[in-house]
């Protein structure tokens, strides 16, 4: 296993290289940053008009913590942000790790920087997104202390999502099928977890078998109910959510980076 | 001796042949049973030599011996298949032209990334980056993005990034050999002031001269395979030595190719090529008029060119050149430049040019010989470094370098006052 020491020495370069990919994202742009900000509450407006209004999603099941407010939109969003974090985490992981190709074989650092610098700046994402969130929350009222519990979440998510990062991208450098390949799993995953729907309004069998209980095999179903619950519902997550989150992120990092280190070198050659 | 700074133990290096292998997950599963060794290339077999610390270190052989790849994996870029490679401090990197550069960041933003891509923190980058920058020279573009910077600038500022990271050990791949004269001179004298602060320098290296006189050791790589390892100027006369025998051999072939295709019919090339004037040879002989194996260093010689005119010839020109075994072109001159009239010139015959005391010190030369036309405008014949000129110690020592001034010393004492 690469030495997280090893890594922690080349930081300046993290975030170096960070900073480059945020800089370059908004190069250019009239309204630069406020384009992080801008994507998100526009795509929050749209949610609000579709599903508050024409579908009228907002049925009393859906009553937030705070006893008043009944928003779809904001229920949508907060399985949204979760989304967003993984399906960008492992797209940028990917992406990042083949243009720091023909750096790693000019130049010694550890392979693992640029995943990690990549994930950094999903995180700042993840964290803007979160903030509008919370943002909408306080306008409604609807606040809690376990909002407090968000960073933990976050964390355990972006952990989570930097593991498998690692292991496709390095897959995606022999294989290039990879990239289409997770285009298509990420699909599947999307609608194989409750964001656009809830788990408790599920009531048919497939085959015999209830669809529940293959959803909760989806770790990121615990993150979305344990953000749900959080910030919307704002109740704690459950025991199973903390197990099923905290293993998730556990695992994934320890296997994908022991796969990493021990095949990058060689896959580095490739690229 | 200094303790070994970078300890290479039986290097081995393969790689995968085929560039576009099994790329798809299809492949993986169709090509299974297929042989593979078949794609199989050993670029560095067996390779063992150590560096030590503070020394300057040049890797030599022909494009494609495994040069470069030895230097990656001393840089820890390539994992080698068998043996290891101990590295003992700090690496900085210039394998490549504008290694790490990327196009649309503006110099000083590269400056900045490439550092930190070699470990150094932002603090540090702080206090060398007016360095890096004066010795780049790229003051004015240092806000451009570094696509519109030319070749030479792109060099400058990777060697200088390179160069000024305070690294321990320095490896640099063929690339300072793009920039100008002044820069290359530069590079090297900044790189010899390096060495003397205790930095290990590993170079690949084209050129023999720089291997002779600065660096302390060198190695010699043909096909992946180490030829010989020692110091500079040992491995490079060793490296020059089968270059020119390799010439020599290649020289023959194509003369027997000629004479056997002169066999049948003759070929219009060869027509032209069959000059009036030919070489014979090339001899050297001492005062006495003899012909000998060597000559002795401060004793009069004589370099005689045999030729032979199958037609009268006017007012041809002689010539000749020394070069020194490490590719130096020591000296040359010919009839014209002495303003010696030839005359005219048939049948066979000797050119004799004479020296009243051998100036070159004792070492081995070679000598090419050559035939033109009144105006050096056509060469009836040359032989290029086709003999060799061997030169001994006499009764005194010689000098240092490659010649002789052959002066002489006195001195003016003032008084004091």
């Amino acid at each position: 296993m690469t030495a997280p020491a090893k890594v922690w020495d080349y930081r300046t370069l993290i975030t170096n290289l960070a900073m480059r990919d945020l800089r370059s994202r908004y190069k250019k742009s009239f309204l630069g940053w406020m384009w992080s900000l801008i994507n998100p509450a526009v795509s929050l407006g749209i949610y609000t008009v579709v599903f508050g209004f024409f579908l009228g999603g907002n049925d009393s099941a859906l009553l937030a913590g705070n006893g008043r407010t009944k928003s779809f939109a904001l229920f949508l969003f907060c399985g949204l942000v979760v989304w967003n974090a993984f399906s960008s985490g492992v797209n940028q992981s990917i992406a990042s790790f083949l243009a720091a190709g023909p750096m790693l074989t000019r130049t010694y650092f550890p392979p693992e920087c640029p995943i990690i610098a990549s994930t950094l700046t999903t995180l700042i994402q993840t964290s803007i997104e979160s903030a509008i969130l919370m943002a909408f929350m306080f306008a409604l009222g609807n606040v809690g202390w376990t909002m407090l519990l968000l960073p933990v979440i976050v964390a355990l998510l972006t952990l989570m999502a930097f593991g498998i990062g690692l292991l496709v991208s390095l897959l995606n450098v022999r294989y290039r099928d990879v990239n289409y390949l997770v285009g298509i799993a990420l699909q599947l995953i999307f609608y194989g977890t409750p964001i656009v729907y809830r788990l408790d309004t599920i009531d048919t069998k497939i085959a015999g078998i209830d669809p529940t209980s293959l959803l909760v095999l989806n770790p990121l179903t615990h993150f979305v109910e344990a953000i749900r619950s959080s910030l919307y519902l704002l109740h704690a997550p459950s025991l199973r959510n903390w197990i099923a989150m905290v293993l998730s992120a556990t695992l994934s990092v320890t296997i994908g980076w022991w796969v990493f280190s021990r095949k990058a070198p060689r896959f580095i050659e490739e690229i | 001796m200094a303790e070994p700074k970078i300890i290479v133990d039986n290097v081995s290096k393969q790689f995968r042949l085929q560039a576009d292998r099994s790329t798809s997950i299809k492949e993986l599963f169709t090509r299974r049973g297929r042989d593979k060794s078949v794609d199989e290339f050993w670029a560095l077999k067996d390779v063992s030599l150590e560096i030590p610390e503070g020394s300057m270190y040049a890797l030599i052989g022909h494009n494609g011996s495994g040069k470069s790849t030895l230097l990656r994996c001393i840089a820890g870029i390539y994992q080698p298949n068998g043996g290891a490679v101990h590295v003992d401090g700090r690496i900085s990197t210039l394998l490549e032209l504008g290694a790490g550069f990327h196009p649309d960041l503006s110099g000083r933003e590269n400056i900045y990334m490439n550092a930190t891509m070699l470990g150094m923190s932002r603090k540090s980058i702080d206090a060398v980056f007016d360095d890096i920058v004066g010795f780049a020279g790229v003051e004015r573009f240092l806000d451009s993005p570094v696509k519109v910077y030319s070749t030479g600038m792109y060099v400058r500022l990777g060697f200088s990034v390179a160069v000024h990271v305070q690294p321990e050990i320095l490896i640099i791949d063929e690339v300072i050999a793009v920039g100008d004269e002044q820069f290359q001179r530069r590079c090297f004298d900044h790189l010899y002031s390096l060495r003397k602060q205790g930095v290990t320098i590993v170079v690949v290296t084209h050129g023999l001269a720089i291997v002779e006189t600065m660096c302390d050791g060198a190695a010699w790589l043909e096909g992946g395979v180490l030829q010989r390892v020692g110091t500079g100027p040992e491995v490079a006369a060793a490296y020059l030595g089968r270059v020119n025998d390799r010439e020599a051999e290649q020289r023959e072939e194509t003369r027997v190719r000629l004479i056997s295709s002169d066999a049948g019919a003759a070929s219009p090339e060869r027509a032209e090529s069959h000059e009036d004037i030919t070489i014979d040879d090339v001899t050297f002989a001492n005062a006495d008029g003899e012909d000998v194996s060597h000559i002795v260093h401060g004793e009069k010689f004589r370099l005689r060119i045999h030729y032979t005119a199958s037609a009268p010839v006017e007012e041809p020109v002689f010539g000749f050149a020394i070069h020194a075994m490490n590719g130096v072109h020591v000296t040359g001159t010919n009839t014209q430049i002495n303003g010696v009239s030839t005359g005219v010139v048939a049948g066979s015959g000797v050119a004799e040019f004479a020296v009243p005391a051998m100036p070159l010190v004792p070492a081995e030369y070679e000598v090419s010989g050559a035939i033109a036309d009144r105006h050096v405008q056509r060469l009836f014949d040359r032989r290029d470094r086709e003999w060799r000129l061997i030169v001994r110690h006499g009764s005194n020592l010689p000098p240092h370098g490659l010649m002789d001034l052959g002066g002489e010393w006195s001195f003016v004492q003032e008084d004091p006052t």
